[in-house]
């Protein structure tokens, strides 16, 4: 039996669990030396999950490491991967880290000519890619790449005819690797001892909603220290499950996940892919489960569409029992007590509803959620509370290398992000209102770009985060908004549009909104709907729709949508309303750069875009 | 509008608690050949069956001709006009041809007109008026497909619903079917709803084509454009550009527009 809502201030870390290591490969070495045969990572092949132990992941990435060193790969070259979530990903991250050389990680959605310009920004001289798909991209602009020497494929299907000098499989960079180690056993040792803590570890490119892509830079000191602090935050150990399927180029798995689990031995269990994210959270009912926004608000629908197909007595089951819920989270937000009765209603309603809500979901296990990388609205932190799962919002950036402010499970304050963490300063300039972050965290700078760099980081060593917020009574932060995204309409009022945004995207019907109004009359608003909901909505009141395009553009849709605008409409001043709406109709995947990888609408392209658009809802 | 013959509206149908087909709106004006392209299990043939009344919706409507039919008993969707050709023929194997053809005028009271139609059958497919008197599962495949049209058209229908014709028959025999099938909508007049896996021979055949994926429409057009989509050729025509190794065994991603 978990905890309850009501005691949740014994999230204390386990030290006997943790390894030793300034960088990120010695630690690495030594989690292997402490922990030998415990499973490290779990995958599903042909439908068997099949584990890697700590021995086992060491054997791959020794061989990887002495092959990429047979092949001339030096100390403080780039190597970069192109693939998603995948073991392998982690095995030749962390050979090339124990070659001493940078690891860059590239998304799987980037079209050919993005893997280009992250190649030659980053100088990349080996790079590993995924599959067939991912290589053929790597094929189209190798031309344009003289430095790239060589592409490793992690997997082989369908390309045995592939006769070609510069691309070899991963199995025979191993096997490289084994005949370099028979030859010289400390290869690897070498080059893991010889890494300095100071040195460059990690590249992440940051998604450039403006712009070219900057990659920011982390050293292993940098990597190491914020894996410590996390620790502190959402305290993890060697019987945590956790799910590994956010992309690994994103500083969140990669630190939060990767490097995390390395540091305490939580187990990571590997998606198969993105599309069957929700099939295996199920499976593998992760005990501590991090993931961006977009993934809560999905597991929500779920859970109601469901819901709406259930028989009356399972609706009103629920609508008791989540009512429990909520009245359990009301008090513990307010700092109350729970009642004996209350808790035992409570125990009442999960056997009647929530937990078949949260088995349903696959976090049935979990002992927390985090939540981060973008806002998420206080009301879905609370249905999860009333579920009585904890959700713990986290804020911070690439540049912060994640958290910088984490909502201590003790007291959560839906809405707000959290104190500064005890590893870095968090504070708001007092003339811009912007949220400033200084630590051993804060990254080394933006790689070729030293101008920006400087704009980022300033004299004192403060990153500016270009988030505005403020600081209540007790040291909680709240995000207010982007400095940049900040509207003045033409009658010189200020309105942040992400709070307007939020309130939009708490909708089940809309999945994402750009509200626009900046030197303008009023406020108007872009919105993307939920597919599956609006669907579901159609359907449910016979309205005639045969594709996405006619969805958007079907009356009852808009009607719908109007009337979800209306309903956040009424919490705002009249400047702050929105005024006209419209619907993108074309249905958007992560390969269309309107959406960054994480699937948020690019302000900034979607406006030039849909220019003409917009300008028409100025006539 | 008045020249719809057939309009489904959000039509949802399930076999026990898998739903089929999910919210299918679909339209079909008089005189048109119209088809639904989907691969194995997309809901293709519960449309039609649902249409003919031998499965009831769960939700939705359909209008034929102006006149509500959902729900309504097969043999009265019968009698309005609307005829079905099963998928897998079912002729009825131990009835003559002839008989076989009678069967499907067995709603009619017109004898010299039932007359007339044979004559025009046996002029679509001379090798019925030749097999007239043999029990119909004599037939080969190719021959049962034509009787089963036949069948159908006997009926006098304004509207024919047509389930795979192209199942288990050889390239050429597909072709000649084909040809036939839009000689009848073209000199009777009659409006076809086809259902067809053969996407190549349904695009050049029909003129409005719908793209039905787990029992949802995701993309409608005329044939004409149908066939210029990027999806379409990939996965409906084989068509793909072979990337930059000459063989490109990935399948991009479905985006439908």
């Amino acid at each position: 039996m978990q905890q309850g809502l009501w005691d949740l201030n014994t999230f204390a870390p386990k030290l006997d669990v943790v390894v030793p290591g300034d960088t990120i490969p010695a630690m690495f070495w030594n989690a292997v030396k402490q922990r030998g045969d415990n499973i490290w990572m779990r995958q599903k092949k042909l439908g068997i999950w099949r584990s890697w132990s700590w021995h086992q992941t060491a054997d791959a990435v020794r061989e990887i490491a002495a092959g990429l060193q047979a092949i001339g790969f030096a100390p403080s070259e780039c190597a970069s991967i192109l693939s998603n979530t995948v073991i392998e990903w982690v095995l030749a991250d962390l050979a090339v880290l124990s070659c001493g050389g940078v690891s860059n990680g590239i998304y799987p959605t980037d079209a050919a000519s993005q893997v280009h310009y992250l190649c030659e920004d980053s100088r990349t001289t080996v790079l590993f890619v995924e599959d067939d798909e991912q290589l053929d991209k790597a094929l189209e602009v190798r031309a344009g790449l003289p430095g790239l020497r060589r592409v490793i494929v992690f997997d082989m299907e369908g390309l045995r005819e592939l006769d070609d000098a510069g691309v070899m499989s991963l199995d025979a960079l191993r096997a490289l690797g084994r005949e370099r180690l028979g030859a010289d056993p400390q290869a690897v040792e070498r080059t893991v001892t010889a890494c300095r803590p100071e040195d460059l570890a990690i590249l992440v490119y940051t998604s450039g909603t403006t712009g070219k892509p900057k990659g920011a830079m982390h050293s292993h000191a940098g990597l190491v220290y914020t894996a410590r602090g996390y620790n502190t935050l959402v305290a993890q150990d060697d019987k945590d499950e956790r799910m590994c399927f956010l992309p690994l180029c994103h500083i969140a798995e990669r630190m939060g996940g990767e490097y995390f689990a390395m540091y305490t031995g939580s187990i990571l269990n590997f998606v198969e892919n993105p599309e069957t994210v929700p099939e295996n959270v199920r499976e593998i009912a992760p005990t501590v489960f991090t993931a961006v926004p977009r993934v809560w608000e999905k597991f929500y629908s779920g859970v109601m569409i469901a819901l709406k197909e259930a028989s009356p007595l399972q609706q009103a089951a629920y609508r008791w029992s989540i009512g429990v819920g909520e009245r359990i989270a009301e008090r513990v937000l307010a700092g109350q007590p729970v009642g004996t009765g209350l808790k035992l209603k409570f125990r009442l309603a999960r056997a009647l509803a929530l937990d078949n809500a949260r088995k349903l979901i696959g976090i049935h296990r979990s002992r927390f959620l985090v939540t981060g990388a973008a806002p998420i609205s206080p009301e879905l932190v609370k249905w999860y509370l009333a579920l009585g799962v904890p959700m713990l919002e986290v804020w911070g950036m690439t540049e912060s290398c994640g958290a910088s402010t984490a909502v201590p499970a003790a007291r959560i304050k839906p809405g707000s992000i959290g104190p500064a963490t005890s590893y870095n300063e968090v504070r708001v300039d007092p003339a811009t209102g912007e949220i400033l972050v200084r630590g051993p965290n804060v990254f080394m700078g933006y790689l070729n770009l030293p101008e920006k760099t400087a704009e980022t980081i300033d004299a004192d060593g403060w990153l500016h985060t270009g988030d505005v917020g403020v600081m209540d009574e007790d040291g909680y932060f709240r995000i207010t908004d982007r400095m940049k995204d900040i509207i003045i309409t033409a009658g010189g009022k200020n309105v942040t549009p992400s709070e307007l945004e939020n309130e939009l995207k708490f909708s089940l019907y809309i999945t994402d909104a750009v509200v626009i109004g900046d030197r303008r009359p009023y406020l108007t608003v872009i919105v993307m709907i939920d597919q599956e909901n609006v669907e579901k909505f159609a359907q449910d009141n016979d309205v005639p729709f045969s594709n996405y395009e006619s969805l958007t553009r079907a009356k009852e849709v808009q009607e719908l949508i109007q009337g979800e605008i209306d309903r956040v409409n009424a919490k705002f001043a009249r400047v702050e309303q929105i005024k006209k709406f419209f619907l993108l109709e074309t249905q958007l995947s992560a390969e269309d750069e309107e959406l960054t990888p994480t699937m948020k609408l690019k302000r900034k392209l979607v406006q030039t875009k849909y220019a003409e658009r917009i300008e028409a809802m100025y006539r | 509008m008045s020249d719809t013959v057939l309009q489904l509206m959000n039509v949802e149908s399930a076999y026990g608690p898998i739903k089929a087909i999910r919210g299918v709106s679909l339209r079909v004006r008089k005189g048109e050949i119209v088809t639904v392209l989907g691969s194995n299990g997309a809901g293709k043939t519960t449309i039609l069956k649902t249409i003919s009344g031998i499965i009831d919706p769960r939700k939705g409507s359909i209008e034929f001709q102006g006149a509500d039919i959902t729900a309504k008993d097969p043999a009265y969707i019968v009698q309005q006009g609307l005829s079905h050709v099963p998928e897998g023929r079912e002729v009825f194997p131990l009835l003559s041809v002839k008989d076989n053809l009678l069967m499907g005028a067995y709603t009619r009271k017109d004898r010299d007109g039932v007359a007339r139609d044979i004559e025009t059958v046996y002029g679509y497919f001379p090798i019925l008026r030749e097999r007239a008197a043999q029990d119909a599962g004599l037939l080969s495949g190719g021959q049962q497909q034509m009787l089963a049209i036949s069948r159908a058209i006997m009926a006098a229908p304004h509207l024919i619903l047509l389930d795979e014709p192209s199942l288990g028959l050889s390239p050429k025999l597909t072709k000649e079917i084909f040809e036939i099938v839009v000689r009848i909508n073209r000199e009777r007049g009659t409006t076809i709803l086809l259902v067809e896996q053969n996407a190549n021979m349904a695009l050049n055949a029909a003129d409005h084509g719908y793209v039905l994926e787990n029992g949802r429409i995701v993309m409608e057009d005329s044939c004409e454009r149908l066939r210029e989509k990027e999806d379409i050729k990939e996965f409906y025509l084989g068509m793909k550009d072979d990337g930059v190794r000459g063989e490109r065994r990935w399948k991009k991603k479905k985006t439908w527009r």
